[in-house]
């Protein structure tokens, strides 16, 4: 019996301790994670603020109240608004801030709720933009020459001119602005597609003329390669039938040579077969040969 | 008695539930110092082989470095709520999220789908509407629609988890600030044709340095240009210099092919030529060789009797003549001269007759 007595009130003495445990720590201890902070009210009275993580204790309710903070980053994309840069150009321009809370007490007594942070923010992009954009050209943030290309200069300037703003009076800490969009007004977009057609019609032209140009250029020095060659092969050719003749009359010449007499006769008797043919009417008296020998008292 | 008045008024409250704790333990003390240990043990996690696992205590992370902060697959011993609190994190899962906010649908409503792209209104006959229409203005002056597919992990687990903000708002800012900015350098024709490659490359570049200066912790793996064209109004302008530049380049091959045909034709005609000059050649030699070795068997054997080879000779090409040739024979005149003598010659190529 002195065993469970003894059982009985440890038992009784470490649940109570567990239990008188619990409710202290909830109501006194705060965990506050990586990424968020702590905000200490008492009576409604900000006493302290603390961005650490970890383990924090307040008195328990009601003299002090906890009001955790999401102090990760947020993405804010303001809307489209027309504006007039530096040479009288109509854009329309849309930015994103990367942000968070900077100052957790400022921004609970300044804004107090995150959709409300936007909206501060929106006004504060808005009319930095305007006042940034209209002391660049449009050509500081679309142009084919890298020269003239500022985008980093301009997102420079406007987080310059609406992060410091943004930390002082709302506690909101701008890390990055960005230029997320350049568009046209709607007015303006007719005469860009103007533009494109009259370059589309210009480059259809260029590509046909060039293409007839080029094709012109093949078939001409084909055709000249070809005469080259023909001419070519009937120079060959006349040398070729040249230099037999050469030899053919050479060869004759050889021969005739031996007896000159000779080939007189026998091309005289040549050019008379070749001159008398079918068409040749010869008259002749029935006392030449060889008709004669009919006449002829001698018998052969 | 008397003086523990206040106590004895307590244990006599507590008496119930004293009596219960002690019944539930005599009765449930197994199952107590079960869930005490299951409780004691909860910590322990496993980490699957995608995933990273960081350990908070008391909110805070445990660990200095990103390495010492990370834990890898296996199993992660920790303590149970609230001490510890085990966070594991995708590190190689690749997600992907849709940028469309240069798309036509999409110019107002960053996220929104580009699936019904077929069935979008184009604007007022012409133009578009900044406002509802997405866009992208190139160096030139030019406007270009575009949809996109950005793919990415986790790279910094802590980072993405506690800092960073929302991975796809993060994402499809970067991305459409880094192409708008990256297209803002590029000619239209370039974005179009070759430069494309080179478009996403140096936007890539520049949304991860975006997402790096964010804290996002996030890694771009990829980003993929789902549709990149101009405006549908323009499609048919566009598509009649590419189909320009067809018909140039047909030209230019039927002249190609026109060359590969007539210069191999000449080759062939030319050489047909000199092999003929070669054949004519060779025969003209062979004849004359033929011709004056006759000559030479005919002027040996002239020389040899000279009389009866020229007698021969003529007498043989007289035959000829007359063989071939229309002769009249007529008789000798009488008195050396003739009188009233008339002769018929047949047209040419009538048989000849007998003389008149």
């Amino acid at each position: 019996m002195d065993d469970s007595l003894k059982t009985q009130r440890w038992l009784r003495a470490v649940i109570g301790s567990l239990a008188l445990a619990a409710i202290a720590f909830s109501a006194t201890g705060v965990v506050i994670r990586e990424g968020q902070a702590l905000l200490v009210l008492r009576f409604g009275h900000p006493v302290r603020a603390s961005t650490g993580a970890g383990l924090h204790f307040k008195l328990p309710w009601p003299i002090d109240q906890a009001t955790i903070l999401d102090m990760r980053r947020r993405v804010y994309e303001t809307g489209q608004t027309e504006m007039l840069t530096r040479d009288k150009k109509n854009v329309i321009a849309r930015t994103f801030v990367v942000w968070r809370i900077g100052d957790p007490l400022l921004f609970l007594q300044s804004i107090g709720k995150e959709a409300d942070a936007e909206s501060k923010l929106d006004g504060l992009l808005t009319n930095a933009s305007i006042g940034t954009l209209g002391e660049h050209d449009l050509s500081a943030l679309v142009s084919t020459n890298p020269n003239d290309l500022q985008v980093d200069k301009v997102e420079s300037e406007l987080l310059g001119s609406t992060a410091p703003m943004a930390l002082k009076s709302y506690g909101v800490m701008i890390e990055q602005v960005r230029l997320e969009r350049i568009a046209l007004p709607e007015e303006n977009v007719t005469a860009v597609f103007e533009q494109m057609r009259a370059e589309r019609r210009q480059f259809a032209a260029k590509f046909e003329a060039e293409g007839n140009l080029e094709a012109s250029k093949i078939r001409s020095e084909a055709e000249l390669a070809a005469a080259r060659i023909r001419a070519k092969g009937a120079e060959e050719q006349a040398r070729i039938r040249g230099e037999a003749a050469a030899q053919v009359a050479k060869t004759y010449s050889d021969a005739h040579r031996t007896d000159p007499e000779l080939y007189r006769f026998t091309r005289s008797l040549e050019s008379l077969g070749k001159m008398i043919n079918g068409t040749t009417s010869l008259v002749l008296r029935t006392d030449s040969d060889p008709f004669s020998l009919l006449q002829s008292k001698e018998k052969p | 008695m008397s003086r523990r008045g206040p106590p004895s008024e307590i244990k006599r409250l507590a008496a119930p539930v004293m009596r219960l704790v002690d019944a539930a333990w005599q009765r449930m003390h197994w199952w107590v110092a079960t869930m005490a240990v299951l409780y004691a043990l909860s910590g322990i996690t496993i980490v699957r082989p995608d995933e990273t696992a960081v350990i908070l205590r008391w909110g805070r992370l445990v660990g200095d470095t990103p390495a010492l902060q990370e834990h890898g697959p296996g199993l992660l011993f920790a303590f149970p709520r609230p001490v510890d609190q085990v966070m594991r994190v995708q590190v190689k899962h690749v997600w992907e999220v849709q940028v469309n906010t240069l798309d036509a649908d999409a110019g107002a409503t960053p996220g929104a789908s580009s699936d019904e792209d077929e069935n979008v209104s184009m604007g007022n006959g012409g133009t578009l509407d900044p406002l509802t229409q997405g866009y992208a203005v190139t160096a030139d002056h030019n406007i270009v629609q575009l949809a996109m597919v950005a793919r990415y992990r986790v790279r910094e687990p802590a980072e993405w988890a506690f800092y960073g903000p929302t991975a796809a708002n993060v994402l499809r800012a970067e991305v459409t600030a880094a192409v708008v900015r990256s297209l803002g350098e590029m000619e239209v024709d370039r974005v179009l044709s070759d430069g494309r490659k080179n478009l996403v490359a140096v936007a890539t570049r520049r949304a991860q340095a975006g997402l790096d200066a964010a804290h996002s912790g996030l890694e771009l793996s990829s980003l993929e240009f789902t549709r990149l064209s101009p405006p549908r109004e323009l499609a048919g302008d566009f598509s009649a210099v590419q189909s320009a530049y067809i018909n140039a380049e047909t030209m230019k091959k039927d002249a190609q092919s026109f060359a590969e045909g007539i210069v191999p034709r000449a080759s062939a005609a030319a050489d047909a030529d000199v092999q003929a000059a070669h054949a004519a050649a060779s025969a003209d030699i062979a004849l004359a060789n033929g011709q004056a070795g006759a000559f030479k068997a005919l002027d040996k054997e002239y020389r040899a009797n000279p009389a009866v080879v020229r007698e021969r000779l003529y007498r043989d090409a007289i035959e000829q003549a007359l063989r071939s040739a229309n002769v009249r024979w007529v008789p000798p005149p009488v008195g050396g001269k003739y009188s009233g003598f008339r002769i018929s010659l047949p047209p040419a190529g009538s048989a000849s007759r007998p003389p008149a």
